[in-house]
């Protein structure tokens, strides 16, 4: 009689042992969900180009983690402007900031009216040359 | 429990309350098993629960409840699952500490309130890790120092042992212990700020060499060796890790086998460990004693375990501290260490999370090395454990019992719960990953391995290793569990367990019989019938097996044991032991038609009441105290053959006129008849005194080949079957001399036993019985069950033995008898054997009487008064 009462405990410690176990684990696939979904969609600012002096352009909104800007069609923001290089400057979104980067353009990349030689970080309101094309970025906030 | 462990809205402190409550829940479980472990021992509810290991559950849900809401204050952001896997482990092992002993449970109870502290303190220190690298030289260096202080002023605490122990007046502290960590952090600042643009490897390890072979150094003086080789280890895992260079792994494996294979030919102890580990089953009770025992205890376990305090894991040696996983192998079972190995690689792969995502290298290469150091550690000492690896004296983090193992391990645990907390700078770059998945996947292959081999001993190897007769449980639970009673034919108690229950002690109501009955020790095993009816006495046969796994499972014990009941009738065996008083020698009386062993009685004979006091004397003497020799002695038979010889005789031809000469010369020797035979001289009279030279001139005529044939008839060729130890029989080979075989000398011997069952033939005409000496069983459902006995074989031709009854019967009784003698080496031996005529209406009953350098007429005598009083009409 002894011996069975005691096995209910036994087994009740076992289970404890267990669902400490099993919930530890849960919560790690948990985890592991929720990390890989914040991989798959990353959350980041959306930056928006707008021209300030180039009637045939448009305004930009853009949700990816990189921009490119040139005259070439295949940039996401082409400008058809003879002062600008096919492949001009680059905006990308890493260590939770929008950088600029020039791609060793031919008539170079201002901001705020300096030029433009290594990776920096932009901010809304900053405003951008490329060639002879004035360009401004808004930010948006998350 | 919510007031225990409070929980927050953020997720991470959820967690953390959630687990710490669950280990909790465990903890008081197990706790409450051990207070009831004394009912389920004694099979009673009026035991002596055990109380004191609850001091060390309070002290622990005390300081883990303080403890949570400090760490859930300062570190907010940290890693949710370090704390609780830390505090399970620490707790379950605090409570297997406490079953093994009190005091030792509560110096661990403080040295776990204080490593507690030593967190708490940690937490709340501003930049541990900054100045734990700024003053990176300082740290290892003094290390080093407070471990070379141990030449000058090491201890052992427990007495004499290794002295790697600094202190006094109760407070010790391992100094190697520390050291591993030291090295870790060291290296990991080291590392950090060297950036190699593909270093060779002298680059990589020539200047963290030479602290690190001085701390090398100082534990191989020690000959701390598992220290040693683990310290080797860590550091190539430690610069593979920061290096990248899967080369360097080679290279580690390649030292740490030279470093082996060196040690295992300098040094006594590794070549001992590695030769216990290598076969350990050699030496079982020496060099490999803690393996087997080991061994023995995980096998206990089984699946669920026996229960805390309800199995036996005090019997493995230092059960606390290098064997604690065995100990809890068999108290928690494979559940249960299946489950610790699990709570390691959550560990393990927590660490290595915190590495990755640490925001520069240092807290990247600290928090995967105490990863590593914490993953190593665990393999080598549960490898020794279940022989997966050679045996290392180094402690199961967080578990074992041992202040400096614990401080350390907290320690450890403050470095990577600081370095998990969520900084705003993102993770350092990582170029290469593989190092860690390959560290991380060694661990947790290694992690595997260990559960795979565990299972093998407490599953599939489990009930022959606790077979085993080196199994101190099985004495054990003798002295918990009722041993059954050895009974006399007419239930008469002869071998009986009396006291309470723990303190059961056998009785041996009949000394004389210890021959038979044997003993039942813890110190000297068992022998006689209490070894071979071992699982009838202890009930594992004969009871029903749902009783036999029931009783098993739960309990842990076999069932009550089973009574047996012998074919022994005590007051025959009085009557034999009385007659045989002083003389050296032994009777067998037995039922000439069942078999059945009425009486046997073998003098000296030892006492099994008094082992303990006397065995030391038995052994030593060369009187044999401890020789059965009804059964195990062999005797020259001499002329007392004569009997058969006649039998066989007759069934072919008639008996030639008259006896020829009487004596004959022997080995220069002068051979007359054993007792003189009266006139006038018949070939029965002769041959029933036992002289040699009518029994030799029958012999003659019968030859070799037919004498060979008789004896192979009368089973003196093979050993009977007995639930005895029985003497080797004679062989075949050795019956080519007529002369030797017609009078049975030199090779030619048997036992006692041989000749009664020989005799029995004539007694029951033809057919010889087998021996019987337990009866019947005692069983629980069905009552007496009667044991199984071989059957009877064929003997001598029957045609002969009426006519050779009747010349060797005693006038004055209704039994044939022969008295014979042998020559023995230097001494002789007397033989009487008799038995009941065929057409006795009582009891057919068959009797020897053997005597060591005695005059035959007293075996004789013995043999005639044995007989008047058996057949006695009642």
């Amino acid at each position: 009689m002894t011996g069975i009462v005691v096995l209910i405990f036994r087994i009740l410690a076992v289970i404890s042992l267990y669902a400490f176990l099993g919930w530890a684990l849960i919560t790690l696939w948990r985890e592991l969900q929720l990390t890989s979904s914040q991989l798959t969609s990353p959350q980041f600012p959306s930056v928006t180009i707008t021209p300030l002096d180039f009637e045939d352009l448009q305004t930009r909104e853009y949700q990816a983690s990189e921009v490119m800007i040139g005259r070439d069609e295949g940039c996401e923001y082409t400008i058809p402007d003879d002062t600008v290089s096919s492949r001009h400057a680059r905006l990308s979104y890493h260590h939770s900031q929008w950088w600029l980067e020039d791609l060793l353009s031919k008539n170079g990349t201002y901001l705020n009216d300096e030029r433009v030689y290594t990776s920096t970080v932009i901010i809304s309101g900053d405003e951008l040359r490329c060639g002879k094309v004035n360009l401004r970025i808004t930010i948006k906030n998350i | 429990m919510n007031w225990l462990f409070p929980s927050s809205s953020a997720w991470a402190d959820q967690i953390q309350s959630r687990l710490l409550k669950l280990s909790a829940v465990f903890l008081v479980l197990n706790a409450l098993v051990l207070t009831l472990s004394p009912a389920v021992r004694y099979h009673s509810w009026q035991a002596e629960y055990r109380w004191q290991h609850w001091l060390g559950v309070l002290i622990w849900l005390a300081s883990f409840s303080l403890v949570h809401r400090l760490v859930m204050q300062a570190l907010p952001e940290r890693d949710p699952f370090l704390l609780p896997l830390a505090a399970l482990l620490t707790g379950w092992g605090l409570l297997s500490i406490w079953r093994l002993s009190t005091e030792n449970g509560l110096r661990q109870s403080l040295w776990m309130v204080f490593s507690l502290l030593i967190l708490v303190l940690g937490l709340r220190a501003k930049n541990l890790l900054g100045v734990l690298k700024r003053y990176k030289y300082i740290w290892l260096i003094s290390g080093i120092l407070i471990s070379a202080l141990t030449f000058i002023f090491g201890t052992y605490p427990g007495g004499e042992g290794p002295r790697l122990w600094l202190g006094c007046c109760g407070l010790y502290f391992q100094p190697s212990e520390p050291l591993k960590l030291l090295l870790i952090i060291y290296l990991a600042a080291y590392l950090a700020d060297k950036i190699l643009v593909n270093p060779n490897f002298l680059q990589l390890l020539l200047p963290t060499f030479l602290l690190v072979g001085a701390a090398l150094g100082i534990l191989l003086i020690q000959r701390d060796l598992g220290t040693a080789s683990l310290f080797l280890l860590l550091y190539f895992t430690i610069i593979f890790l920061a290096s990248g260079r899967i080369e360097v792994l080679a290279v580690g494996a390649v030292s740490l086998l030279a470093a082996g294979i060196t040690g295992y030919a300098a040094f006594d102890v590794i070549r001992l460990r590695v030769e216990a580990w290598l076969n350990p089953w050699l030496d079982p009770s020496g060099r490999s004693y803690q393996i087997v025992q080991s061994l023995i205890a995980i096998s206990s376990g089984q699946i669920l375990g026996r229960g805390a305090g309800i199995g036996y894991p005090g019997f493995v040696p230092i059960a606390h501290s290098d064997f604690i996983f065995s100990s809890i192998g068999e108290e928690y079972g494979l559940a249960g260490t299946l489950a610790l190995l699990a709570i390691l690689a959550l560990w393990i792969s927590r660490g290595f999370r915190v590495a990755v995502m640490a925001s520069n290298r240092y807290k990247r290469f600290l928090a995967a090395g105490s990863a590593a150091y914490i993953g190593l550690q665990s393999i080598f000492i549960i490898g020794g454990n279940i022989r997966l690896l050679p045996l290392t004296g180094v402690t199961l983090p967080f578990v074992s019992y041992g202040g400096s193992s614990l401080v350390t391990s907290y320690f450890t645990l403050l470095l990577l719960m600081l370095i998990s907390v969520r900084s705003e700078t993102p993770p350092a770059p990582l170029q290469n990953t593989r190092p860690y998945l390959i560290t991380g996947g060694m661990l947790f292959i290694s992690l595997l391995s260990a559960g795979m081999v565990n299972g093998w001993w407490s599953v599939i190897r489990s009930n022959d290793l606790m077979g085993r007769f080196d199994n101190p449980r099985r004495s054990a639970v003798s002295q918990v569990v009722l041993r059954g009673a050895i009974l006399d034919r007419n239930n008469q108690p002869i071998v009986i367990s009396t006291g309470k229950p723990g303190d059961y002690t056998r009785h041996n109501l009949y000394p004389p019989l210890s021959l038979v009955t044997g003993y039942t020790s813890i110190v000297y095993g068992q022998t006689g019938l209490e070894a071979s009816l071992d699982p009838y006495l202890r009930g594992l046969q004969g009871s029903p097996t749902s009783t036999v796994w029931s009783s098993q499972f739960l309990y842990g014990q076999p069932p009550p044991g089973l009574d047996v009941r012998l074919s022994i009738d005590l007051k025959l065996q009085t009557l034999a032991d009385s007659l045989l008083g002083n003389y050296t020698g032994a009777i067998v009386i037995i039922n000439a038609q069942s078999g059945e062993v009425l009486a046997m009685a073998s003098h000296p004979y030892f006492d099994s009441n008094q082992i303990h006091e006397n065995m030391g004397e038995w052994l030593q003497s060369d009187r044999g105290y401890l020789l059965n020799r009804a059964t195990q002695a062999s005797y020259p038979p001499g002329t007392a053959l004569g009997a058969f010889i006649l039998t066989d005789y007759l069934a072919g031809q008639p008996l030639p006129d008259s006896p020829p000469e009487l004596s004959i010369r022997f080995n220069n020797q002068n051979w007359n008849c054993a007792v003189t035979p009266s006139d006038p001289l018949s070939w029965g009279e002769v041959i029933s005194s036992g002289c040699p030279g009518p029994i030799l001139e029958l012999g003659k005529q019968l030859g070799a080949e037919r004498l060979a044939g008789m004896y192979e008839d009368l089973g003196l060729t093979q050993s009977p079957s007995l639930r005895l130890p029985v003497a080797k029989s004679v062989s075949t080979n050795d019956l080519t001399d007529t002369l030797k075989i017609a009078l049975g000398q030199d090779a030619i011997t048997i036992s006692p036993l041989q000749m009664v069952l020989a005799s029995a033939s004539l007694s029951r005409e033809g057919g010889r019985p087998a021996p019987f000496l337990a009866l019947a069983v005692s069983t629980p459902q069905q009552g007496w069950v009667i044991l199984p006995n071989d059957a009877t074989a064929p003997a001598l031709p029957v045609v002969g033995i009426p006519q050779a009854l009747q010349l060797l019967e005693n006038p004055a009784l209704p039994v044939w008898e022969s008295t014979a003698s042998a020559f023995s080496g230097e001494g002789r031996v007397a033989w009487y054997t008799g038995g009941t005529m065929p057409d006795w209406k009582g009891t057919p009953i068959s009797l020897v009487v053997t005597l060591e350098n005695q005059n035959p007429v007293a075996a004789m005598e013995i043999g005639h008064s044995l007989f008047k009083t058996i057949l006695r009409p009642k």
